[in-house]
């Protein structure tokens, strides 16, 4: 099966991977030693495998590694800076907001690019943001807590 | 890994055109519903991405709004002028699509072309009296959608790409809508949508269309009711009596999600809400504050 050269910036690095026609944005991912992001669902539903593509928070389960030839990546391991903790995710880890903890990653960037858009959310606002993000620890209360304490953080 | 055993990515709408030619290759854009649904990759074996043909636009010409296939439900769900057309039943119907993160990828002409009945924005389409232009190595041609739909799953489409979606503008003034959804959750796909475009002239309905979703093969035109409709005033007695109509239209089918009684049930509902938004006796939700 034929290789497909893809140049992108992943967490501000510029690589050239090399992917297969039927790899998907997530499995390259792992392949590359990026494992923050998940596979839950597989299906696009749970928002688990969560990544920011072009500013843009996306799914990385049902995209082609191919398609992101280009592309601009963040990935949770591209979040925290000098050893240090991104304020979402001491946001996240304050208010306690991860029980089994595999769907954090994706609550996290998908926060990231909602926080982007609106630094100063309502807790309606956060609510239909995180809509997609399934966890099954059922844990929704905390992370809304910590979207909120993010976004104070983030202001200061 | 999916079995797909080569990617191409044309750069002209000529290229991907002859590429699509071949037997056992299809269309991908956001690939939210290709890469996650297998009833899709039956027979697919190479895959011809359609996002480097510069179709991202949305542009109003020849008295018609263009949404090329590139457009996102994100996009389509923020664009003032689709926001502003017929109570912007477009813009609501891609902003309840999916999760936040799906809108980013997901296209609406792609919903248009997985042509699957439960779809949010072809309802909407439908009563805007859209249009797809299809290209295909014949060359091009523009498909009312009312006659794009065939069954789950099937449309007219042949080895052919949506290269845009039209809506006219004609009636942009005088166009009111609605749109209802009913789902399970916020991201969930419809169990029953409906929506409506009415012109109301001196208190009376004088053309109507009403599209349901989720409660046939295709995203169905109930033209009896629409029939029912037209020459009443916009009261809540037409709209009863024509969301009996639709009631006794739509074909729906039993699933996980719902029964067939009470999708047919929730037909009525949905449409007399669209309707009432449509006539201003009902305030229009303005969904796309979280697309």
């Amino acid at each position: 099966m034929p290789e497909i050269e893809v140049k992108l910036k992943v967490n501000g690095r510029a690589v050239t991977w090399r992917v297969l026609p039927g790899e998907t944005l997530l499995e390259a991912l792992h392949a590359h030693h990026l494992r923050g992001a998940k596979l839950i669902c597989g299906t696009g539903d749970c928002c688990g495998c969560g990544v920011i593509l072009n500013g843009r928070s996306i799914n990385s389960c049902c995209m082609l590694a191919a398609q992101a030839d280009g592309a601009d990546l963040l990935t949770i391991e591209g979040l925290a800076q000098d050893g240090k903790l991104h304020p979402i995710q001491e946001a996240f880890a304050e208010e306690g907001a991860a029980q089994c903890g595999y769907c954090t990653p994706g609550f996290i960037m998908r926060t990231y690019a909602f926080l982007q858009e609106h630094p100063h959310p309502t807790e309606d606002e956060i609510q239909a943001a995180l809509a997609g993000n399934i966890c099954r620890c059922t844990g929704y209360v905390k992370p809304v807590a910590a979207v909120l304490r993010a976004a104070e953080m983030m202001q200061a | 890994m999916l079995k797909i055993a080569a990617y191409h990515s044309p750069t002209t709408l000529a290229e991907a055109a002859t590429l699509l030619a071949e037997e056992g290759r299809t269309v991908i854009a956001g690939g939210t519903d290709l890469l996650v649904n297998p009833r899709y990759m039956v027979g697919v074996r190479e895959v011809v991405d359609i996002r480097k043909l510069g179709l991202d636009y949305i542009r109003e010409e020849n008295g018609e709004l263009y949404i090329g296939a590139g457009a996102t439900m994100r996009t389509v769900a923020l664009h003032p002028k689709i926001q502003a057309l017929a109570g912007g039943i477009l813009a609501r119907g891609a902003a309840v699509c999916g999760s936040p993160n799906i809108r980013n990828m997901a296209t609406v002409a792609g919903n248009v072309a997985s042509a699957l009945p439960s779809a949010d924005t072809p309802p909407s389409l439908l009563a805007l009296d859209a249009q797809a232009v299809l290209v295909g190595i014949q060359g091009e041609r523009v498909v009312p959608l009312n006659s794009f739909f065939v069954g789950p799953g099937k449309s007219v489409r042949e080895r052919e790409l949506i290269r845009e979606l039209r809506i006219p503008l004609a009636n942009l003034d005088r166009l009111r809508g609605g749109f209802y959804k009913i789902g399970r959750t916020a991201e969930d796909i419809s169990l029953v949508n409906a929506a409506t475009t009415l012109i109301i002239e001196d208190g009376i309905i004088t053309a109507a269309r009403l599209v349901m979703g989720a409660v046939a093969p295709i995203p169905l035109r109930t033209v009896r009711a629409e029939e029912a409709l037209t020459g009443q005033p916009p009261t809540e007695e037409t709209f009863r009596r024509a969301a009996g109509i639709v009631r006794e239209e739509v074909r729906p089918i039993s699933d996980h999600r719902a029964s067939a009684d009470y999708r047919r049930r929730m037909s009525g509902v949905a449409a007399v809400r669209a309707l009432r938004q449509a006539a201003g006796l009902a305030p229009h939700g303005e969904e796309w504050h979280h697309a």
